[in-house]
């Protein structure tokens, strides 16, 4: 698929979704973008989860500068902006994505809203209220159900499976739209931080589906974050055995069952009668004088 | 009764000197165009031999001709309805170029452009197809003088039916047995190839029964080539039709025999009109095939036979027509003596082209300083010939010894009662016996003998007239056709029209 393809699809879903998800943003509009396009990676006053820990941003650093910085995150980090740059460095190399359809009034309201809760003692915002339980094997088996599919999500967002590759999957691995989630532990390193993206993805492609479809925290997103740990666990037992690999050994397999059919269906046809004749001769005719075709002919 | 009539043909394979010239005649006349080189509409190949394209009668690699299915009725070995469509781009058993041979010149300029060296300059092989040069393999008589090669000869499918000793008499040195077999198209009762076209670009002409294939509504399914179990269509790549003998028509149309009949050396070929019963086609081609010999004579009428010339006379056959048939030179060598027989009958085709089998000479051979034969009479017994019976009965008697041994036995008798005529040595008695036991009188020995021997041009080719007016009626008023026939444009056939 090419990138205008994906482009063109994200497209779609985004407009049919925004257009049926304008009722539902009623109450606080300015929280609700807060909670979807920040709060995956952001915290006011929980700690630090992919991002930085937002309490009281608006005093550590130039507001101008960070209307620029949300505005566009990359073209700030290309200039070569230094705050920014010590930011990327302490924080993993991950660069903070631009956020779709982002204004100035947007930004502008957003930290607004970041310098409100940032009084507050208790914040809305102090990230996810997920249980610290240790994962069981149910909550992996539950995970995995979930990520296949088999088991649909409450709210009825689509399954992982429909964009994303994860360890091994059946047949031929999950879909190829979104990265491969195997080792997307390891990259988130903790499991809060993994389940606060899970509870409002921010990419352009899955904000949108999953705006309006939230996953619930403790009988999906915990279940969900349980399966990834065991993927990445077990994907470095089993290193090289890739679903990518097992669907060329599948596809070799599947050739070669249906050349084998081909032999058995066209393996008598009709080939050559001459050569076939002239071959034989000379092979029961060796040492026995000069070959057939070395003879003199008419 | 379905009277029609059917141009047909003898060979006396005794009288074939295998020169080849019938071949030559008509390469000249008909296929020495780009295109055809491979083709040879008439060619001549030695016997036991795999023949041109190599072993054109193995019909199981072939799967020409027709056979019976479950319920007796007769379908073509090559196709059928279900195995149309997925062969639809290519027939599957068909002869490849190799199987034929790749057709060749040689680059002559060479031999006076090469420059001057220590060489003596040579004219190499050039493909006549790609132009380019190339190794000859293969060609249409290929490797096949005095019996041939253990390549070719030993692989002739006649042989399938023979006893290791008698294939190891065969090969024998100074003891091995060949004969000539020409061939050209048998223009059949019931042509394979005519039901094989989907375009249905074939067909039999109704006044003389020559098959022939219509180069503007032939496109190149090649069908006919699968079909034809005696290999005897030919597809011209050049225009992208196939093409076959078309027992020169025009010049039969005129008056003159065919272009290999009449320059045969050996005097071999015999021409003459047939009457036959049409109704009785499908029945002769379904019974076994020992039987089928015997059938076909029978469905062959006799032209002197008032109610054959009745319903010949209710079918547009023209008085002339009956005149020649009754003068065919075909007609007493099929019908009345019984000594000439169709190939390969086996394949349902009813041929109309017959031969006479060979009576090859006694066998004998030098074991020191004296001569040793096979026997002590001057003319031995037909069962100890050289060529094995077998043999023969698989090329030319449908399997069933009994119609060779016939033949030849008949020959023989003719033989034996010339002797008794010019050298008086043979004694009335033996020959007598010798004339009863082939079932011959002296006077059919005189005529078998006068129309082997001494035969003329117009004793062997016995043409009836076209009548083309009464053709012409059929289709356009005949005055009409007259003043705008060799008028306009022609087109040569090409691909896709």
């Amino acid at each position: 698929m090419t990138t205008l393809h994906r482009t063109l699809i994200a497209a779609a879903l985004l407009a049919g979704l925004v257009a049926t998800s304008r009722p539902a943003a009623a109450r606080d509009p300015v929280a609700d973008d807060f909670r979807q396009s920040c709060s995956s990676c952001h915290t006011i006053g929980g700690g630090r989860l992919t991002g930085p820990d937002l309490k009281g941003v608006g005093e550590r650093r130039d507001p101008e500068w960070l209307i620029r910085f949300v505005l566009d995150p990359g073209a700030v980090i290309d200039a070569g902006d230094p705050t920014a740059l010590e930011l990327l460095a302490t924080h993993n190399n991950v660069r903070m994505p631009a956020v779709a359809g982002m204004t100035r009034a947007r930004a502008e309201a957003l930290l607004a809203l970041v310098a409100r809760e940032s009084q507050l003692d208790k914040s809305q915002f102090q990230g996810l209220a997920m249980s610290t339980r240790p994962f069981t094997p149910a909550d992996v088996a539950r995970g995995r159900e979930l990520f296949l599919g088999t088991a649909s999500l409450a709210n009825g967002g689509g399954s992982c499976m429909s964009c994303h590759a994860c360890g091994q999957l059946p047949l031929a691995g999950g879909g190829r739209l979104g990265p491969d989630l195997t080792k997307v532990f390891e990259r988130y390193a903790d499991r809060k931080t993994l389940g606060a993206w899970l509870s409002a993805p921010a990419t352009p492609t899955m904000a949108p589906t999953f705006r309006d479809r939230p996953l619930e925290v403790e009988t999906e997103v915990l279940p969900l974050v349980a399966f990834f740990e065991h993927a990445s666990r077990t994907a470095q037992e089993e290193q090289g055995r890739t679903p990518l690999t097992l669907f060329f050994l599948l596809s070799a397999a599947c050739t070669g069952a249906l050349l084998a059919l081909g032999g058995r269906v066209w393996g008598r046809r009709f080939r050559a009668v001459r050569r076939p004749l002239v071959r034989a001769a000379s092979w029961s005719g060796r040492g026995r004088g000069p070959a057939p075709s070395e003879r003199s002919s008419s | 009764m379905d009277v029609r009539s059917q141009i047909s043909m003898v060979f006396h394979l005794d009288k074939c000197i295998g020169c080849h010239t019938c071949s030559i005649a008509c390469k000249n006349v008909w296929t020495d165009r780009k295109g055809t080189e491979y083709m040879w509409w008439n060619n001549v190949e030695t016997k036991p031999g795999t023949g041109f394209p190599t072993k054109w009668e193995d019909q199981r690699e072939y799967r020409g001709g027709w056979e019976l299915d479950e319920d007796g009725n007769l379908r073509l070995k090559s196709t059928s309805r279900a195995r149309i469509v997925p062969n639809i781009f290519h027939n599957p058993h068909m002869p490849s170029m190799d199987d034929y041979y790749e057709p060749w010149t040689y680059k002559y300029e060479d031999l006076f452009n090469a420059p001057e060296g220590d060489d003596q300059p040579t004219a190499i092989p050039i493909s006549k197809v790609t132009g380019n040069p190339m190794s000859i393999e293969a060609g249409p008589n290929w490797d096949d003088d005095l019996g041939g090669s253990p390549v070719y000869a030993a692989n002739d499918p006649n042989l399938e039916g023979l006893t290791p000793q008698e294939r190891e008499q065969l090969f024998a040195i100074e003891r091995l047995v060949f004969f000539y077999f020409p061939r050209i198209c048998n223009h059949c009762l019931n042509p394979s190839c005519v039901a094989s076209c989907p375009s249905g670009a074939l067909y039999k002409r109704g006044e003389d029964g020559i098959v022939l294939i219509d180069q503007k509504v032939c496109r190149a399914w090649r069908s006919c080539v699968a079909a034809c179990p005696y290999k005897k269509t030919y597809f011209n790549w050049q225009t992208g039709k196939s093409e076959k003998c078309i027992l020169c028509f025009p010049r039969l149309e005129t008056g003159q025999a065919p272009a290999c009949f009449h320059s045969c050396v050996g005097r071999i070929r015999y021409l003459g009109v047939m009457l036959y019963d049409a109704e009785r086609i499908e029945e002769v081609a379904k019974l076994p095939p020992e039987q089928m010999i015997e059938a076909q004579r029978d469905m062959l009428l006799d032209p002197n036979d008032p109610d054959v010339i009745r319903q010949a006379r209710a079918n547009g056959v023209h008085d002339s027509v009956i005149e020649a048939a009754q003068r065919s030179p075909v007609y007493q060598f099929v019908k009345l003596w019984k000594i000439a027989l169709p190939p390969h009958i086996e394949w349902r085709t009813l041929p109309m082209l017959f031969y006479v089998p060979p009576l090859l000479p006694v066998m004998s051979r030098r074991e020191g300083e004296t001569i040793a034969s096979t026997t002590d009479s001057f003319f031995h017994p037909v069962e100890q010939a050289r060529a094995p019976m077998s043999y023969l009965a698989s090329l030319l008697g449908g399997g069933n010894t009994g119609h060779v041994t016939y033949a030849l036995r008949k020959q023989m008798a003719v033989r034996l009662y010339r002797r008794s005529r010019t050298v008086g040595d043979v004694d009335e008695a033996v020959l007598a016996d010798v004339l009863r036991e082939a079932d011959t009188t002296e006077a059919e020995c005189e005529a078998i003998y006068r129309l082997t021997a001494l035969c003329t041009f117009d004793e062997r080719f016995v043409i009836p007239p076209a009548h083309r007016e009464e053709a012409i009626e059929m289709m356009k008023e005949p005055h009409e056709h007259r003043q705008s026939a060799g008028f306009g444009f022609l087109a040569g056939p090409r691909r896709g029209s």
